[in-house]
């Protein structure tokens, strides 16, 4: 770990920031995805350490993050949007395209699965393990998450092609 | 197909410096629980023939984790506030520095009265416990200042280690 924090930690943090958009949430994150890689360093067999394996966790916790937060603000009950999507600065290093904008926007179930289709770039079976859910209600999911996108995005100005 | 317009929303991880003042205090935290309980305790190391059947003994018998095994020779074990090191010896031209033979050829090996120490809360039902899973003690309970007794193993001679209440 030692040898690999230095070029593994811009990575890591990298993969995240853009996709939560809050330096504080990438922050807590990144730590949860090294700890969490120390603890299975421990295990045997020992894992392959590397950014991507790495970045696979990262990823998880992402994920997890998301989850506990959809949990939390059904304990809230009926919160549709997300809120203000953040209210730490979305960090002008960033990239800050309208779409990326856009998907902020979104729900949090949706923005998750628009985020590991897309942004990841994971087949849909991946995205669905990810999700806990089937196949086709992830395939539903993204339809709808696609057309909310699309619909956040045109209010921003954007028109058709 | 036409291809999906989104994805150009595709996200290559692009390397991002965190905060310095971040990057800092997760280093340290990271280095904290990479060294459980024994950072700021005594190390102490003993050579062993068959680190197999050493790592068994501490840990099966005497409560011992197992911290770190990077190579057949070499074992990092921990109990409270004590790391316990254990090395197999290992010929000059092995990698593993410290169990290498001393420059004038003198091989290094198990041996020695040398011993660590481990408290336990109930000394005679311990060694009770020790006799019952086949373990040969060297000595019964010696009362005196302090009541001790030393305990070994067939396959680690010569490596006492005290139980003291």
């Amino acid at each position: 770990m030692a040898a690999i924090y230095p070029t593994a930690l811009p990575q890591v943090y990298g993969y995240l920031l853009p996709r939560c958009g809050s330096v504080t949430v990438a922050e807590d994150l990144t730590a949860e995805t090294f700890m969490a890689a120390l603890a299975a360093g421990r295990r045997r067999p020992a894992p392959q350490v590397s950014v991507a394996w790495l970045i696979g966790i990262a990823r998880h916790r992402l994920v997890d993050h998301w989850r506990r937060a959809v949990r939390e603000q059904r304990g809230l009950a009926a919160i549709e949007r997300e809120g203000p999507a953040s209210d730490d600065p979305w960090s002008e290093v960033l990239d800050t395209q309208d779409l990326h904008m856009a998907l902020l926007r979104l729900s949090l179930p949706q923005r998750t699965a628009l985020v590991l289709r897309y942004l990841d770039g994971l087949p849909v079976p991946e995205v669905a393990e990810h999700l806990e859910r089937s196949g086709h209600a992830t395939e539903t999911l993204l339809v709808r998450a696609r057309a909310a996108l699309r619909r956040i995005y045109r209010e921003g100005g954007h028109h058709a092609a | 197909m036409p291809r999906d317009p989104l994805e150009a929303l595709r996200l290559p991880s692009v390397p991002v410096e965190p905060r310095p003042q971040f990057a800092a205090a997760l280093w340290r935290r990271l280095q904290g629980a990479a060294e459980p309980a024994a950072r700021q305790g005594a190390t102490v190391r003993y050579f062993v023939d068959d680190l197999d059947r050493a790592v068994d003994f501490y840990c099966r018998s005497l409560g011992f984790e197992e911290e770190l095994r990077p190579a057949p020779t070499f074992a990092m074990l921990y109990r409270g506030d004590l790391r316990l090191v254990l090395a197999s010896p290992v010929p000059a031209d092995h990698h593993g520095g410290g169990s290498r033979p001393m420059p004038d050829g003198t091989k290094q090996g198990p041996g020695g009265w040398n011993r660590i120490m481990l408290e336990v809360s109930d000394l005679a039902g311990t060694v009770e416990r020790l006799r019952a899973a086949g373990l040969r003690l060297r000595n019964d309970i010696v009362t005196g200042v302090a009541r001790t007794v030393k305990a070994h193993s067939r396959h680690h001679e010569r490596q006492p280690r005290h139980l003291e209440p």
